[in-house]
C-alpha cells in the first residue's frame, strides 16, 4: 500500500462519513455544512488521481456556489435555523434499506468492472490538467460546450422570472407601483384598471383565481 | 515521473458543419434574440417582437430541414462527431419544428385571455400583488424565448451521437420545460406543484442517466455510441459495467418518454401545466425524447439487443397496460390524455423493439401521426371555456356534442385516431409499428398491444359517448374561438385525416428516411 | 507529488497565520464588552430586527447567488482555455468570446430590466 492508497482511503472514509453526518444531522444548516466537508474530500480524492482540474471544479463549483446556494435556499424559504425535530422522517428505515441496497449494487458493479483494471497513478501525472482538459475540450468537445452555454444562459432568464416581481415593471419604463398604496388599494387600482379596462367579470366563486378577478371587480 | 503533457503548437481548428447544424443554431439564435428583445424592447411592443422573432426562427429552422432533406449530400456525424445529422434525425428535427409551430400558435393565443401563462411569475398565487398584474394586463413575454432554448434542446437531443452532447441537450430542453409548467395562468398552486414534481424527479433521473453515462465510460473508454458499440462487440456484452450502464442509461431516457415504471411524472404534469405547454410537452418533447431512445439502442447498442430486449418487452409491455388501465378512471381531460400519451409511449416502444428498418421507418411515422393528434387535441381542450378558465373536469363536457357540434365532432374524431380506428392515422401508425414488431419477432408484444388499444378505446368512446349522447349542462362550457387555435385544431385535423386516407406518402417519406439506418 | 508541495506549503502557511491571528487577538485584543460588540455585525449599521418566526430574506439574495453561480461556471471554462491558449488558433478565442456573450446576454437583460438595483 502505497502513500497514495492511504490518503485516499482516508479521503474516501471522510466523504462517506461527512455524507451519512448530512441525512443524520437535526439542523439543516449543519447538513448543508457537512456537504461542504464530503464534496472537499472528493476534491482531495480527485487530486490524489491527478485530476487536478476536475478537483478545483469541484472546490469552486460545489463547495464554493453550490452549497453557497443551498444556504441561500435554507434562507429564503423560512426553513428553520437550529434544530429541528421534524427533519426526521417516518421512512427512515425504508431509505436506509433503499440507500444501502442502491450502493451494494453500485459498488459490486463497480469492484467487478474495474477489478483488472489498474493503472498506475505515476504515468498519469498530468493528464487530467487543465490544458489537456483544454485541449480536448475546445477541439473535439466544442458543440456540448457551446450548449452549455445556452444552458447557463436560460437557466439565468428562468430564475429571473420566478424570482424578482419587480423586474417586469421596471425597465424602459418608469416604474407605476410604490409599496406605500398597497396598504389602501382601492382608490389607485381602480383608477388603473379603469383605464386600461383590463378588468373583467367572473362569476363561479369556487375558483381561486376566479376570487382574485372578482374581488378586483367589487373595488372598481 | 514524466508528465504527460501535450506537444506544443497542435490543437488543430475544430471542423464544424455550420450547413448541417444550421437548424439547430437557428432555433438557439432566435431564443438568444428573444433575450435581447426581452432586455431592449419596451413593453408594449415586446408580444408582437417576441411571436414575430419565433415563428420566424422556427419557419426558417422547418425549410432549412427540408433543404438538407432534400439535398444529395451522403449524412455523416457533424461537429466533431458530436452529432449525426442522417434521414431519421432530419425527420425527427422536421417534426419536432412543425408541432412546436402549432404549439406556438397555442402559446402565443391571447383571444381567449391575455395569456395562456401567468401574468407575473414571481407573484404568489392569490397575493395583491398577483391582482396588480392582472389589472394591469401585464403579460410574461420570457416564454417565447425559454420555449425556443426548449426546442432548440429537443433538435440536439435526438442528434447527439455521444451521451455527453446529449446530457446537455437533456438539461437544455428540460430546463425550460421545468420552469413554464409552473406558469399557468389559472390554477397556479397546481401548476407549481406540477413543477416541482417535475423537476425533482427529472433531476433524479438525470443522475441515471449520468451514472450510466459513467459506466459505459469505464467500459468502453469512450461516451461515442459508435465507440460504445464497437466495445460491446469486441468485449462481449455480459460485462457487469455495461450491463448496469445500460440499465441505468435507460432509466433516465425511458424517464423522459414516460415509460412506466417512470411514469409518475406524466398525468400531474400534463394536468398541471398550462394546456399550451402540455401540448408542447405532449409532442415534441415525446418526438424528441423517442429520437434519443432509438439512436441510442439503434446505434450504440444494437449489438447488445439480446440483453436489453427482455427489459424493454417488460417496459412496453407494463407502459401500453398502465396507460390504458389507468386512464380509466380518469375525470380530467387531461388527465386522460396524459395517460393515453404514457399508452402511446408503449406504442412506440414496440416499434423501438423491433430493431430493423421497419421498426425504424413505422416508429417515426407513428411519431408524426400521434404528435399532430396530440396538438390538435389539446388545441380543442383551451378552447372548451368555464368562467374558471378551461373547463378541465370531463363531466363538464357532457352534451357539448348537442351546443357545438363542429367542436365536439373534432374532438372525437382525434379521441378516435388515439384509438386507432381506421380512416385516422392512429390506425396507420399502430399498424405500421405492429407489422414491423411483428417482423421482428416480437408477437406476444403485438398482442398486448392490441389488447391494451381496445381497453383504450373503451375510455375514448366514453368520452365521445359522454359528448355526443348526454344532456347539456345548462351552465355549460363555451367554446372560445379564435383564428390561431382553430388553425392549431384544423391543421391536427386535417393531417390525421390525410394520414389515415392516404398514408402512402408519408410513410414513403419515413421509410426513405429511415433508410439509411442512422449513421454512426 | 512534488509538483503540489508549494501548494501544500501555501495553505500550511494560510491556515497558520489564520490561525494564529485569532489566537494572537483572543490574548493581546482589549476585552469590553457592550452592546454594539454583541451585535452580530460590527459595521456601524443597525440590523434590521427580524419579524417573529424566523421571516424570509429577499428573494433577490437568490438572484445574486444564480448570478455568481453561473459566472462561476462560466469562469471555471476560462482556466482550460487559458492554459491551452497558446496551442490554440483563432479559433479559441472565438469559442470562448461565443460563450462568454451567449451568456452575457443574459446580464443584459437583468440590467436592463432593473435586475441588478438594490433599491
Amino acid at each position: 500500500m502505497t502513500a497514495a492508497d492511504l490518503v485516499i482511503v482516508l479521503l474516501g472514509v471522510v466523504a462517506v462519513g461527512a455524507g451519512v453526518l448530512v441525512v443524520a444531522t437535526r439542523q439543516l444548516v449543519h447538513a448543508a455544512l457537512w456537504l461542504v466537508v464530503s464534496f472537499g474530500a472528493l476534491a482531495g480524492s480527485y487530486l490524489v488521481l491527478t485530476a487536478e482540474f476536475v478537483a478545483w471544479v469541484q472546490v469552486l463549483i460545489y463547495v464554493g456556489a453550490v452549497v453557497v446556494l443551498l444556504l441561500f435556499g435554507i434562507m429564503l424559504t423560512r426553513a428553520p435555523i437550529g434544530r429541528s425535530e421534524d427533519l426526521d422522517s417516518g421512512n427512515r428505515i425504508v431509505a436506509l434499506v433503499v440507500a444501502v441496497a442502491t450502493a451494494g449494487v453500485l459498488v459490486t458493479t463497480l469492484v467487478r468492472g474495474f477489478r483488472s483494471a489498474y493503472v498506475p497513478i505515476k504515468d498519469r501525472v498530468g493528464s487530467g490538467s487543465s490544458h489537456t482538459l483544454g485541449g480536448s475540450l475546445f477541439q473535439t468537445w466544442v458543440l456540448p460546450f457551446e450548449a452549455l452555454s445556452v444552458l447557463l444562459l436560460a437557466a439565468l432568464i428562468g430564475a429571473i422570472v420566478l424570482s424578482r416581481t419587480d423586474i417586469g415593471g421596471a425597465g424602459p419604463e418608469p416604474e407605476e407601483e410604490e409599496p406605500e398604496p398597497r396598504r389602501r388599494p382601492a382608490a389607485p387600482r381602480g383608477t388603473v384598471a379603469r383605464r386600461l379596462g383590463t378588468a373583467r367579470r367572473r362569476a363561479t366563486p369556487d375558483d381561486e383565481d376566479t376570487i382574485v378577478l372578482s374581488r378586483v371587480d367589487e373595488e372598481i | 515521473m514524466t508528465p504527460v503533457y501535450m506537444a506544443a503548437g497542435d490543437i488543430p481548428t475544430p471542423h464544424i458543419e455550420y450547413g448541417r447544424l444550421a437548424p439547430v443554431l437557428i432555433v438557439l439564435g432566435a431564443a438568444c434574440v428573444g433575450v435581447l428583445v426581452e432586455a431592449l424592447a419596451p413593453r408594449a411592443q415586446r408580444y408582437g417582437l417576441q411571436v414575430l422573432v419565433s415563428v420566424v426562427g422556427l419557419v426558417a429552422a422547418f425549410a432549412w430541414t427540408i433543404a438538407l432533406g432534400i439535398g444529395d449530400q451522403p449524412h455523416h456525424v457533424a461537429a466533431m462527431g458530436a452529432v449525426g445529422v442522417d434521414g431519421p434525425t432530419l425527420f425527427i428535427q422536421g417534426t419536432i419544428l412543425v408541432l412546436a409551430l402549432m404549439s406556438m400558435l397555442l402559446i402565443a393565443e391571447r383571444r381567449h385571455e391575455d395569456s395562456p401563462f401567468t401574468a407575473q411569475a414571481s407573484t404568489v398565487p392569490g397575493s395583491p400583488e398577483e391582482r396588480e398584474s392582472l389589472v394591469a394586463g401585464l403579460v410574461q413575454t420570457e416564454i417565447y424565448p425559454l420555449v425556443l432554448f426548449a426546442v432548440g434542446g429537443m433538435l440536439i437531443f435526438p442528434a447527439a451521437n455521444d451521451l455527453l452532447t446529449m446530457f446537455v441537450a437533456l438539461e437544455v430542453m428540460s430546463l425550460p420545460l421545468y420552469l413554464l409548467c409552473g406558469l399557468a395562468r389559472r390554477r397556479r398552486l397546481l401548476s407549481q406543484e406540477a413543477a416541482v414534481k417535475y423537476f425533482l424527479l427529472g433531476a433524479f433521473s438525470s443522475a441515471f442517466f449520468l451514472y450510466g453515462t459513467a459506466m459505459l465510460y469505464g467500459f468502453a473508454g469512450s461516451v461515442r455510441l459508435s465507440e460504445i458499440a464497437a466495445a460491446i462487440s469486441k468485449q462481449g456484452g455480459d460485462e457487469p459495467l455495461l450491463l448496469a450502464g445500460v440499465a441505468l442509461l435507460s432509466v433516465g431516457l425511458l424517464f423522459k418518454m414516460g415509460a412506466a415504471p417512470f411514469q409518475a411524472w406524466k398525468p400531474d404534469v400534463y394536468q398541471g401545466a398550462p394546456t399550451a405547454l402540455t401540448a408542447l410537452m405532449a409532442s415534441c418533447t415525446l418526438v424528441a425524447a423517442v429520437g434519443g431512445v432509438l439512436r441510442v439502442f439503434y446505434v450504440g447498442l444494437e449489438t447488445l439487443r439480446w440483453d436489453w430486449r427482455p427489459m424493454m418487452w417488460a417496459v412496453a409491455i407494463l407502459t401500453m397496460l398502465v396507460g390504458a388501465i389507468v386512464a380509466i378512471t380518469q375525470t380530467d381531460v387531461k388527465r386522460m390524455l396524459a395517460y393515453s400519451s404514457i399508452a402511446h409511449g408503449g406504442f412506440l416502444l414496440t416499434g423501438v423493439i423491433a430493431t430493423n428498418k421497419a421498426g425504424l421507418s413505422s416508429t417515426l411515422f407513428y411519431l408524426a401521426a400521434y404528435g399532430f393528434t396530440t396538438v390538435g387535441a389539446f388545441a380543442v381542450i383551451t378552447m372548451v371555456r368555464d368562467a374558471g378558465g378551461e373547463a378541465g373536469h370531463l363531466s363538464r363536457w357532457a352534451g357539448l356534442g348537442k351546443r357545438q357540434p363542429l367542436v365536439a365532432g373534432t374532438f372525437a374524431f382525434f379521441l378516435l385516431a388515439f384509438a386507432g380506428i381506421p380512416l385516422t392515422s392512429g390506425f396507420t401508425g399502430k399498424f405500421a409499428v405492429f407489422q414491423a414488431a411483428m417482423a421482428g419477432g416480437a408477437m406476444p408484444l403485438v398482442i398486448v398491444g392490441v389488447v391494451s388499444s381496445a381497453i383504450a378505446a373503451f375510455f375514448y368512446v366514453r368520452v365521445i359517448v359522454l359528448m355526443f349522447f348526454s344532456e347539456p349542462l345548462a351552465d355549460g362550457p363555451t367554446v372560445s374561438f379564435s383564428p390561431a387555435t382553430a388553425t392549431a385544431v384544423a391543421v391536427g385535423a386535417f393531417v390525421t385525416l390525410v394520414l389515415g386516407v392516404i398514408p402512402a406518402p408519408a410513410l414513403h417519406l419515413a421509410q426513405s428516411a429511415a433508410n439509411q439506418l442512422f449513421v454512426r | 507529488m512534488n509538483l503540489y508541495v508549494p501548494i501544500v506549503v501555501l495553505g500550511a502557511l494560510a491556515l497558520l497565520f489564520a490561525v494564529g491571528s485569532v489566537i494572537m487577538g483572543s490574548f493581546t485584543g482589549p476585552k469590553r464588552w457592550n452592546r454594539a460588540r454583541l451585535e452580530a455585525y460590527e459595521c456601524g449599521i443597525e440590523p434590521t430586527p427580524q419579524p417573529v418566526g424566523g421571516g424570509r430574506f429577499p428573494v433577490k439574495y437568490y438572484l445574486t447567488a444564480m448570478l455568481f453561480i453561473v459566472f462561476d461556471i462560466e469562469i471555471i471554462f476560462l482556466y482550460p482555455w487559458a492554459v491551452a491558449f497558446d496551442h490554440m488558433g483563432l479559433f479559441g478565442l472565438v469559442e470562448m468570446v461565443l460563450f462568454i456573450v451567449t451568456v452575457l446576454i443574459a446580464y443584459a437583460y437583468v440590467w436592463r430590466r432593473g435586475g441588478l438595483e438594490w433599491d
